[in-house]
């Protein structure tokens, strides 16, 4: 499920290259922090961008703060799970840091009317069958919403956090992301519809 | 509320999105300049590994790093990031797929050349 974790390396393999990795790059050793480098950035950059589309603009900034944060961190790392997956738990830590600040600062697009917001027919995206053009399209879509309705799916529907989750870390109601939700729902199915095919 | 089939729909097809993100390289210049970053955060806290502990450990080293490093002077003198003088450095953190050919230069490792 997680790109992070499509590589096939045996984990029991993996986590003693870790460890030694991790012992090098806390020596300083400066080859090891460029390997470190290499090793993950392609997976960072990649799971970061896939969060914050369309926001291309603040990937790279983000993609850096992780890889300080592993640094001050790295002398707690145990091996008790591979250096991979205790990466994505830091660059998930910090996607949520984001999501959480842009809700804040974000205007929460305000609808009309809410009644009967996701009454009218909801597309049958299981329709589409090639999945590279469905991501494809899941982008180009995701594109056109206003960032709050973004954000609001992407931590719904990516990250799978439940209303009442983003509702602690946004510091908002959970009947506010309830709404929220809805109208990004609603938003995103109207032009999924309308979406060159 | 929205039903469970919605919201499972939506996770399908948000999840389709994986694919095409695992196909992405990160940008060359944005890892020199993470790496750059990290070593400067390193730097903060005390000296570098010296280079001589650093190939013992089994890392090659640059052309430029291996004059420093069979330099008959003290292992302190060893220990700056001696990349911060260097032009690969420079253009590797600007130009995506810098013309950078060193080897074992990490700077030029990160550029995304495909391998003949």
């Amino acid at each position: 499920m997680e790109p992070l974790a499509q590589t096939s390396v045996q984990p029991a393999q993996s986590t003693s290259n870790d460890l030694k990795l991790v012992a090098d790059i806390l020596r300083k050793d400066r080859k090891a922090t460029a390997e470190f480098v290499t090793r993950y950035a392609d997976s960072i950059y990649s799971y970061v961008r896939r969060r914050v589309m369309p926001r291309s603009d603040v990937v790279d900034d983000l993609v850096q703060e992780i890889f300080l944060a592993a640094w001050q961190g790295l002398a707690n790392y145990r091996g008790d799970a591979t250096l991979r997956q205790w990466f994505l738990g830091i660059a998930r830590h910090k996607v949520e840091d984001y999501y959480r600040k842009r809700l804040h600062e974000a205007d929460w697009p305000d609808g009309d009317d809410d009644s009967g917001i996701e009454s009218a027919a909801a597309p049958f995206y299981e329709e589409e069958f090639d999945r590279r053009f469905l991501g494809e399209k899941v982008r180009s879509v995701i594109a056109t919403l206003p960032e709050a309705y973004a954000v609001a799916l992407f931590w719904r529907y990516l990250e799978d956090r439940s209303v009442r989750e983003i509702a602690q870390l946004a510091g908002k109601t959970e009947k506010a992301v309830e709404r929220l939700l809805a109208r990004a729902r609603a938003a995103f199915a109207r032009r999924w519809d309308r979406a060159e095919r | 509320m929205p039903n469970d089939s919605r919201n499972d729909q939506l996770r399908i097809i948000f999840l389709q999105t994986e694919d095409l993100a695992s196909e992405e390289k990160a940008p060359s210049r944005l890892k020199a300049r993470v790496y750059s970053a990290l070593i400067r955060e390193q730097q903060t806290t005390g000296p570098l590994q010296d280079l001589s502990a650093t190939q013992a450990a089994g890392h090659s080293l640059c052309v430029f790093e291996q004059l420093v490093q069979i330099a008959p002077v003290g292992e302190a003198v060893k220990t700056p990031f001696f990349c911060w003088a260097c032009h690969a450095r420079a253009l590797a953190e600007r130009i995506e797929n810098a013309p950078i050919y060193w080897p074992h230069c990490p700077y030029a490792e990160f550029q995304n050349r495909r391998k003949t």
